[in-house]
């Protein structure tokens, strides 16, 4: 009986063992296959040993996991450095966008005082402002 | 006055007479009972203000705020007792005992008759605030985040001080009953524009405006639930009230001097509540979205037209309340994970199906849902600035939309999908907590059935 050949799809990668590729790899690769192999099988063991110990009150802690909000909260400003083309973004859409608006509504409003002056504008029904 | 100042000076005296069992219950007990006597000034039956003595009086616009600061200290009590309970008995007391201060110094800013007694009790909150954010905040980011705060207010409200001081020698006096006839309108030199801004620099840092708003997401996140929960609801208001009080003596130069800040809080409103959007920390999200709604206040205290006091005044009961809320909800989170990332604590709503209610709550009034008083608060403010130019709708319709955008990317973090597998043995809600988001929404809903109440002197 013939089996359809095998397609990987986006939830059901080709295993190991089905890609030819694997059958030719050097020592090397195999070394390093096997480091990362005990590196993840030792990373588990801990969790596995946080999750199920009964004295464990609350999160189990991933040092991964704080450096990043570290990262992303409390540690921006130490490792910023005025460059130039830092102060360039920082002039262009920090305050760019202030002067921006600035100029926007002052032309709005003193066009708006121009008709009142002249009596152009049409403010009969307005009651709410 | 009295009535209420002295019984809350008097709550000092019995946090430390009671028994270690009673302290928690008598001070709750007690400071409930002060905020139904403030709710009585509620009722005010002119746009004239209701005086009591030459020292204090309420207002359309400061009873509601007075109302909200005395019904937040039995909150900010029921909140701080669990994170309290393994502290020494001096310890739990000397807490109590700076809230309590706290409370009895923003009783008197809130109904003071006059500014420089408004001021002194203005920079006098200060202290209390920094005790409890430098001594029992929980991060060792605290120490800055106190830094901060102190002294970006004290380096804003010295020019205040000057400033009222020179206004004070120049007017006689300073009453605000006595103010409102005797001002005469700015001259038109560069002297009037920095008493203008000298006067406005305080009331500005403490809202905060956008450019000046660095104290407030350090200050918020490293607080204790108490000091984050005043912080939001009555301090920044504190900033509020001021600026509304303190342009009676600036005369016609609000219509140019405002520009830059109106500037920096339209395009600051936005740009608060985009972070917020990229926030990882809970309450750093909710510090941003207080940011970002006080800008809303700013923008509406800057225009000076009608509807736009009535808003700002409504706006600012409403996010009181409502910020308040969402700080307790996430010291909820906080105390059972011990950890402030909202990633870490997600899919409570099958845990804890009744706080999921509460958060639900909260973030719907957080964007302005009608009929709330907050949508009553944004939309005045809306409409008053559509009148002030008609370009700024873009600016509001798109803030608008990014607050309901984080808001629900807060509930739905926080509340929806599977659970983490770590938050499977939390505790379920205590009855305290259930009462404390009951007691912030109710006084909420409420105020949507008679909104007139909290829209000040204008209405």
């Amino acid at each position: 009986m013939s089996f359809p050949k095998y397609e990987s799809s986006r939830l059901a990668t080709q295993p190991a063992t089905l890609d030819p590729a694997e059958y030719n790899v050097s020592p090397e690769a195999r070394k390093a296959q096997a480091e990362r192999l005990a590196i993840r099988s030792r990373l588990k063991r801990e969790y596995l040993l946080h999750y199920n110990d009964p004295s464990r009150q609350g999160l189990i802690e991933d040092p991964a996991l704080i450096r990043w909000t570290y990262a992303r909260s409390a540690n921006i400003y130490p490792n910023f450095r005025p460059t130039p083309k830092t102060s360039l973004l920082g002039a262009l859409f920090g305050f760019g966008p202030l002067f921006f608006w600035f100029y926007v509504f002052k032309t709005d409003r003193d066009k708006k005082e121009k008709l009142i002056q002249e009596g152009k504008l049409d403010r009969t029904l307005s009651i709410s402002y | 006055m009295l009535k209420i100042i002295l019984p809350t000076m008097m709550l000092m005296p019995l946090t430390w007479a009671s028994k270690p069992n009673m302290i928690w219950i008598n001070t709750t007990a007690y400071s409930l009972l002060i905020s139904l006597i403030s709710l009585t000034y509620l009722n005010q039956l002119s746009d004239n203000s209701q005086n009591f003595s030459m020292l204090f009086f309420t207002d359309s616009l400061s009873a509601p705020l007075l109302a909200l600061t005395t019904w937040l200290l039995p909150l900010m009590l029921m909140a701080s007792q669990f994170h309290l309970s393994k502290e020494t008995l001096a310890r739990k007391k000397l807490y109590i005992t700076m809230l309590i201060l706290l409370q009895l110094f923003l009783i008197m800013a809130f109904s003071a008759m006059e500014l420089i007694l408004f001021y002194i009790l203005f920079e006098a909150t200060l202290m209390p605030t920094l005790v409890i954010i430098t001594r029992w905040g929980n991060q060792t980011e605290r120490l800055n985040a106190g830094l901060y705060f102190l002294f970006y207010t004290l380096v804003g409200s010295l020019p205040l001080l000057i400033a009222l001081l020179h206004t004070q020698n120049n007017l006689g006096s300073l009453n605000f009953l006595m103010m409102q006839y005797w001002t005469q309108p700015l001259p038109n030199s560069w002297s009037s524009a920095f008493l203008w801004l000298a006067c406005m620099m305080a009331f500005m840092v403490k809202m905060p405006l956008y450019g000046l708003h660095l104290w407030l997401p350090k200050a918020h996140v490293e607080a204790p639930i108490a000091g984050s929960m005043v912080l939001a609801a009555v301090l920044l208001k504190l900033g509020g009230y001021g600026m509304m009080r303190i342009t009676t003596l600036l005369g016609p130069l609000t219509s140019f001097m405002a520009y830059p800040f109106m500037m920096l809080s339209l395009w600051g409103m936005i740009m608060t509540s985009s972070i917020c959007l990229r926030q990882t920390d809970l309450k750093s999200l909710i510090a941003y979205s207080s940011v970002s709604h006080m800008a809303l206040v700013i923008v509406a205290v800057l225009i000076q037209t009608p509807w736009s006091y009535m808003g700002a005044t409504a706006l600012m009961v409403a996010h009181g309340l409502t910020s308040s809320m969402l700080f307790c909800l996430a010291n909820s989170n906080y105390e059972r994970i011990h950890s402030r990332t909202m990633i870490l604590a997600r899919g409570l709503q099958t845990l804890l199906p009744l706080m999921a209610a509460w958060w639900l709550l909260a973030s719907l009034t957080n964007l302005a849902l009608p009929p709330t008083i907050n949508l009553i608060g944004e939309l005045f403010v809306v409409v008053a600035t559509f009148s002030w130019s008609n370009i700024t709708i873009a600016l509001m319709g798109t803030n608008i939309i990014i607050t309901a955008l984080y808001s629900l990317y807060m509930l739905i973090t926080t509340q929806r999908g599977k659970y983490t597998d770590h938050v499977k043995s939390i505790k379920p809600s205590f009855t305290r907590e259930n009462a404390l988001m009951a007691l912030h929404l109710l006084p909420l809903l409420l105020l949507s059935l008679n909104p007139k109440m909290i829209l000040g002197p204008i209405y």
